[in-house]
C-alpha cells in the first residue's frame, strides 16, 4: 500500500482553499446589516475563489513523489507531538472540489431562494462557515483536525437547520440533529483515544504506517470511528435526524444534507481505508449497516408525501450505498457514488426548491401536479437527475451504483449484491413516483387538501416562511439547477470501462487487491440493475404516470394515503424506540435524582448537618449555665479523672 | 512526729472552720491559723525560707488583702447573705460520687510507700549549716542559677497581675490617652470661646 | 527503702493530710456561694499542694519542690489579687456577691 503522507515542504494554496470561506463567513457576519443581499455575493465569491484555488491545486494533489501522495501545508506544532497541517491528496481533492464546486452553485442559488428573507446575511455567514468547517474536516492531515472539523460541521448544521428559529419544529429538529451528531462525535473521540493510546500519534501518515500496532483493538477502533460516521451519515440506527433536518431552508438541505456533510462518514471510512482493509469484521459490520440503511431508506421513501422528505430518505438510502461500498473495501466505488450523488441529489433538492418557491412554500406532492409547464427548468433537470439516481443506462448514477453493487459481490458479499439490486428497483419506483405525481397531470393545489388525503394541521406546519412575493432574477435559481442537471447526466462518463480516468485518479490512494472473479460478471450485474430499474419505473408509471392514473389522481392519492402501512408512516417506530430506550430512561434517571437523591441525600445531608450542629449547640448551651460552681464541679471531675488515672497506673506498676 | 500530728489536727480543723464560717472575716481568722500551722510544718521539713515566705506573703499580704476587701464591701452587710442555691440537681449525686472517690484516694494515700532514691546522706550538709538543704542560701542558689527563667516569668506574672488589678478595680472611668484627652480639652475651650463670642 | 529518717513521719501521712485539706477546699468552692470564702478555699487547695511539694522535696533531698512551691505562692498571690479585684468590681456593679446571681454568661 502507499502511505498517504504528503510531500515535505509546503503548499500555501491549500490555506487559501481553507480560509477563503472563513473570511466570507466573518465578513457576512460582521457586516451583515450593511451588506444585506450583497452578503450572498460576498459568500458566493469566497466559495467560487476557493473552488478555483482547488482546481489550481489539482496537479499538486496528484503528485506522487517517493511514496508521498499529494501536497501538504504544515500549520506548526500546537502541542508537543501534535503537528497540525493540511493535506490535499486525491481523496480530499475530490471532496474539496464537490464542497466548493457544488457549494458555489448552491450559494448562487441561495441568493435567489433567500431573496426576500430578512436574515439573508446571517444565512450566508452560516453557509460559508459550514463550508469552512467541512473543508477543515477533509483537508486536515490528522485525526485531531478531522475531529475539530467534524464538530464544527455539526455546529454549522445545527445553525442552519434551526435557521428559522421561530419555528418550534425547526428548533426541535436542530436540537435532535445536534444531539445525535454529538453521539457520533463521542464515538470518534473514543476511536481517536484508542489510536493515540496504541500508536502515540494522530497524523494519518503515522497511523496508517502502523495499523498493526492497533491489534487487538483494531476492530474496536473501526467500530468507534464508524459510530461517528453512522451518526453523521444518517446510518441505522442513528438516521432519525436526517428527515427532520428538512426543516432547514431547501439550499441547506441540498448542500449539507445531501451533497456534502452527510457524506463525511463515507470520507472517514475511505480515509481510514488502511484500517478497514486490515479488519474483516469491520468490513462486514459497515457493509451490513450500509446495505440495510440503503434498503430501509428506500422503503421509507415510498411512504412519504413531503417532497423534501422523500429526497431525505433517498439521500439516506444512497449514502447507505456509499457506506456499503467503502465498507466492503470497494473504496473508489463508494467515493464514485458520492461524486455522482452530489450532483444529482443537489439538483433534485434545488429543483424541488424551485417548485416550492413557485407554489409559495407548498411541499406536499399531493398538492402539486402539472408542474411540467410552470417550472420547465426544474422539470428537465430533475428528470435527468431522477434518471441518474434510478440508474438509467449511461446517466451518472448508473456507473457509480453498479460499481458499488458489483464491488460488494467482488468482495464476497453476495447477499449485499442482491439487496443492492432490489434497492435499486425500489429507488426507481419512488423517484418516478415523485416525478410523476409532481410534474404530470393537473395542478391540485386549488383543491381542498383533505380531498387528496392531506390533514389540515400537518399541512400548515410544513411550510417554509418566505413571506413576500418579490422574486429574484429567475436565472439565479435556474442556472445552478441546469448546470447540476448537466453534471447529473454526464458525471459518470469518467468512470466508464476499465482503466477509466476515475480508476487512474485513485490508482495510488487505496490499497490494491487482486480478487478472484465472481460468478456473476459486471455486465450481468448491469443488466440485472437495468432490469430492476425498468420494473420499478414501470410500476411507478402504471400507478402514477399513465393517463388512466392521472385522470383520477386526487381520489387515488387519498385512498393511497389511507392505505399506507402504519409501520412505514411511523418510520419503523425508530423515534419511539429511541425514546423508549434512551430518552425515557434518561428522564427517569433525572427524575430519580431530582426527587430522591437531591432532596434526601444532597439537600438531606445539608439538613442533617444543620440538625446535628443545632443539637450540638443546644447541648453546649445547656453546659453554659453561667454558674461558677457548676464549672468548678466539672473542673474537679477532670482533676479527679487524672488522679484516678495516675492512681490506677501506679497500682498497675 | 507528735508535731506533725498536732499540726495536722490544727490544719484540718482550721480548714473546716474556714469553709464553714458564716462570715468571711471569721474565715480569714481560720485561714491565719491554718497558714501558721503550715509554716511550722514547713520548718519541720527543713524548708526554712518557704516557711518564712508563708508567714510574710500569705499571712502578711494576701490575708490583709482579703481583710481590706471585706472591710470595703461590708458597708452593705446584706450583700454577704447567700441567696437560693441554683446549682442543678444533678450536681448533688455527682458531688457525692466525687466525695466517695476522694475518700478512697485519701485511704489509698496512707498506704503509699514512695520508692525514695537512696540519696547520699553524707552529701547533705548538717542542719544549721550555711548551705544546708532548704536554707536561704541553698534555695537562692537554685533560684538564681538553674531556675532563673521560671523566676523571671514569675516576675512577669506578678506585673501582669498588678496591671490587671489596676485596670479592673482602679478607676471607674475609661482609660483615655493623654493626647486625646488634650484634644478634648482644646475642643471644649474652643466651643467655650465661640459661646462667649456670641454673647 | 524509704529514707524514713529524712522525714518526721512516713510520706503517706503527708499525702493523706494534703488530700484532706484539698478536699475541704473543694468542698468550700462547691458549697459556698460567697466569692470571698470561695477564694479562701482556693487558697487552702494551693497550700495543700505546696505541702506535698515540700514533703516530697525533703524525701528526695531535691529543692526543685521548693522552687515550685515558691512559684505557687507567687501565682496564688496574683490570683488572689485578681480575684479580689473582680469581686470588688462585681459588687460595685451588682451590689451582690452571690456567685449564683452573677450568671451573665448563661447561654
Amino acid at each position: 500500500m502507499t502511505h498517504q503522507m504528503g510531500v515535505t515542504g509546503s503548499y500555501p494554496l491549500i490555506l487559501a482553499i481553507w480560509l477563503l470561506p472563513l473570511a466570507g463567513a466573518v465578513i457576512a457576519w460582521a457586516f451583515g446589516p450593511q451588506l444585506k443581499r450583497q452578503a450572498g455575493m460576498v459568500g458566493s465569491a469566497a466559495i467560487g475563489l476557493a473552488f478555483l484555488a482547488t482546481l489550481a491545486s489539482w496537479g499538486a494533489a496528484m503528485q506522487n513523489a517517493g511514496g508521498h501522495l499529494g501536497a501538504q501545508q504544515p500549520l506548526g506544532s500546537w502541542l508537543p507531538g501534535f503537528d497540525f497541517g493540511l493535506l490535499l491528496d486525491p481523496l480530499s481533492l475530490i471532496w474539496a472540489l464537490i464542497i466548493t464546486g457544488v457549494g458555489f452553485l448552491i450559494h448562487v442559488y441561495s441568493i435567489g431562494y433567500m431573496w426576500t428573507d430578512k436574515a439573508i446575511a446571517r444565512f450566508f455567514a452560516y453557509l460559508n462557515f459550514f463550508v469552512f468547517a467541512m473543508l477543515t474536516l477533509v483537508l486536515s492531515d490528522n485525526f485531531a483536525g478531522l475531529l475539530v472539523g467534524w464538530g464544527l460541521v455539526g455546529l454549522a448544521s445545527y445553525f442552519l437547520i434551526g435557521f428559522w428559529f421561530f419555528k418550534p419544529t425547526a428548533v426541535a429538529a436542530a436540537r435532535k440533529a445536534f444531539v445525535i451528531n454529538v453521539v457520533g462525535d463521542v464515538g470518534i473521540m473514543f476511536g481517536i483515544f484508542l489510536i493515540f493510546w496504541k500508536i502515540g500519534s494522530l497524523s494519518f501518515g503515522d497511523v496508517f504506517a502502523n495499523v498493526h500496532a492497533l491489534d487487538p483493538w483494531l476492530f474496536w477502533t473501526c467500530l468507534f470511528l464508524f459510530i461517528g460516521a453512522a451518526a453523521k451519515s444518517a446510518q441505522l440506527p442513528l438516521h432519525t435526524w436526517l428527515a427532520d433536518a428538512m426543516e432547514g431552508p431547501t439550499p441547506v438541505s441540498a448542500l449539507i444534507h445531501a451533497a456534502t456533510m452527510v457524506t463525511a462518514g463515507v470520507y472517514l471510512v475511505a480515509r481510514c481505508a488502511p484500517l478497514w482493509s486490515a479488519s474483516h469484521d469491520a468490513q462486514t459490520l459497515v457493509g451490513t449497516v450500509g446495505c440495510l440503511t440503503a434498503l430501509a431508506g428506500a422503503i421509507l421513501g415510498v411512504a412519504q408525501w413531503d417532497i423534501k422528505r422523500i429526497l431525505a430518505y433517498s439521500t439516506m438510502s444512497q449514502i447507505g450505498y456509499m457506506i456499503m461500498g467503502v465498507g466492503v473495501t470497494a473504496y473508489s466505488a463508494g467515493v464514485a457514488h458520492f461524486f455522482t450523488h452530489a450532483f444529482f441529489k443537489a439538483c433534485l433538492f434545488l429543483g424541488s426548491g424551485i417548485i416550492i418557491h413557485e407554489l409559495h412554500d407548498e411541499q406536499d406532492i399531493r398538492l402539486m401536479g402539472g408542474m411540467q409547464k410552470r417550472t420547465p427548468v426544474a422539470f428537465y433537470a430533475m428528470g435527468a437527475s431522477v434518471l441518474a439516481i434510478s440508474g438509467f443506462p449511461f446517466f451518472s448514477g448508473f456507473f457509480s451504483k453498479d460499481q458499488v453493487i458489483y464491488g460488494a459481490l467482488e468482495h464476497g458479499y453476495t447477499w449485499m449484491w442482491a439487496v443492492g439490486l432490489l434497492t435499486a428497483g425500489i429507488t426507481a419506483y419512488y423517484m418516478f413516483r415523485l416525478f410523476f405525481v409532481t410534474f404530470f397531470g393537473t395542478y391540485r393545489g386549488e383543491l381542498p387538501p383533505e380531498s387528496v388525503g392531506v390533514p389540515r394541521q400537518l399541512h400548515d406546519t410544513q411550510q417554509e416562511p418566505h413571506g413576500s412575493n418579490e422574486h429574484a432574477p429567475s436565472w439565479l435559481m435556474a442556472a445552478p439547477v441546469a448546470i447540476l442537471g448537466v453534471f447529473a447526466v454526464g458525471a459518470g462518463w469518467i468512470m466508464m470501462g476499465t482503466g477509466s480516468p476515475w480508476a487512474r485518479f485513485f490508482a495510488n490512494s487505496f490499497p490494491h487487491e487482486t480478487l478472484p472473479a465472481p460468478s456473476v460478471s459486471e455486465l450481468v450485474t448491469s443488466i440485472i440493475a437495468v432490469a430492476m430499474f425498468l420494473i420499478g419505473a414501470l410500476i411507478a408509471y402504471t400507478r402514477y404516470g399513465s393517463s388512466t392514473a392521472l385522470a383520477n389522481a386526487p381520489a387515488r392519492l387519498k385512498s393511497e394515503t389511507e392505505k399506507l402501512p402504519a409501520i412505514l408512516v411511523n418510520l419503523y417506530y425508530f423515534n419511539e424506540l429511541i425514546g423508549l430506550l434512551f430518552v425515557k430512561p434518561a428522564i427517569a434517571i433525572g427524575q430519580f435524582f431530582s426527587r430522591t437523591i437531591d432532596p434526601h441525600l444532597i439537600d438531606g445531608a445539608v439538613r442533617e448537618l444543620v440538625i446535628a450542629s443545632r443539637a450540638v449547640g443546644t447541648f453546649g448551651r445547656s453546659l453554659q449555665t453561667g454558674l461558677l460552681r457548676g464549672y468548678a464541679l466539672i473542673v474537679v471531675f477532670g482533676a479527679a479523672a487524672f488522679a484516678v488515672y495516675y492512681a490506677l497506673e501506679g497500682a498497675a506498676r | 512526729m507528735i508535731l506533725f500530728y498536732a499540726m495536722a489536727i490544727v490544719l484540718i480543723l482550721s480548714a473546716i472552720f474556714v469553709v464553714t464560717a458564716a462570715k468571711p472575716v471569721y474565715s480569714v481568722v481560720g485561714l491565719l491559723a491554718h497558714f501558721a500551722a503550715l509554716a511550722i510544718l514547713y520548718f519541720s521539713l527543713s524548708a526554712e525560707f518557704l516557711g518564712v515566705i508563708q508567714i510574710i506573703v500569705y499571712s502578711g499580704a494576701i490575708l490583709m488583702l482579703f481583710l481590706f476587701v471585706i472591710a470595703l464591701l461590708s458597708s452593705g452587710v446584706a450583700a454577704f447573705s447567700e441567696g437560693p442555691n441554683r446549682l442543678p440537681k444533678i450536681a448533688y449525686p455527682a458531688a457525692g460520687a466525687l466525695a466517695v472517690l476522694l475518700g478512697f484516694l485519701v485511704f489509698a494515700a496512707g498506704k503509699f510507700h514512695a520508692a525514695v532514691p537512696a540519696a547520699s546522706k553524707a552529701a547533705v550538709p548538717p542542719v544549721g549549716a550555711a548551705n544546708a538543704f532548704g536554707s536561704v542560701a541553698d534555695f537562692g542558689r537554685a533560684l538564681f542559677t538553674v531556675d532563673l527563667l521560671p523566676f523571671e516569668i514569675t516576675a512577669f506574672i506578678l506585673m501582669v497581675a498588678v496591671i490587671g488589678v489596676i485596670l479592673l478595680a482602679g478607676d471607674a472611668t475609661p482609660y483615655v490617652p493623654v493626647r486625646k484627652r488634650q484634644r478634648i480639652v482644646d475642643q471644649e475651650m474652643r466651643e467655650a470661646v465661640i459661646r462667649e463670642g456670641r454673647h | 527503702m524509704p529514707h524514713a529518717d529524712l522525714l518526721p513521719v512516713a510520706i503517706g501521712n503527708y499525702i493523706g493530710l494534703s488530700l484532706v485539706i484539698f478536699c475541704i477546699g473543694i468542698a468550700g468552692v462547691l458549697l459556698r456561694r460567697n466569692p470571698l470564702i470561695m477564694l479562701m478555699s482556693i487558697e487552702l487547695m494551693w497550700n495543700a499542694a505546696n505541702l506535698l511539694f515540700l514533703a516530697f522535696s525533703r524525701a528526695w533531698l531535691n529543692n526543685a519542690g521548693h522552687i515550685f512551691a515558691f512559684l505557687v505562692i507567687t501565682v496564688a498571690a496574683a490570683e488572689a489579687a485578681i480575684g479580689l479585684a473582680i469581686v470588688v468590681i462585681v459588687f460595685r456593679n451588682a451590689q451582690n456577691v452571690d456567685v449564683d446571681e452573677v450568671a451573665l454568661l448563661k447561654g
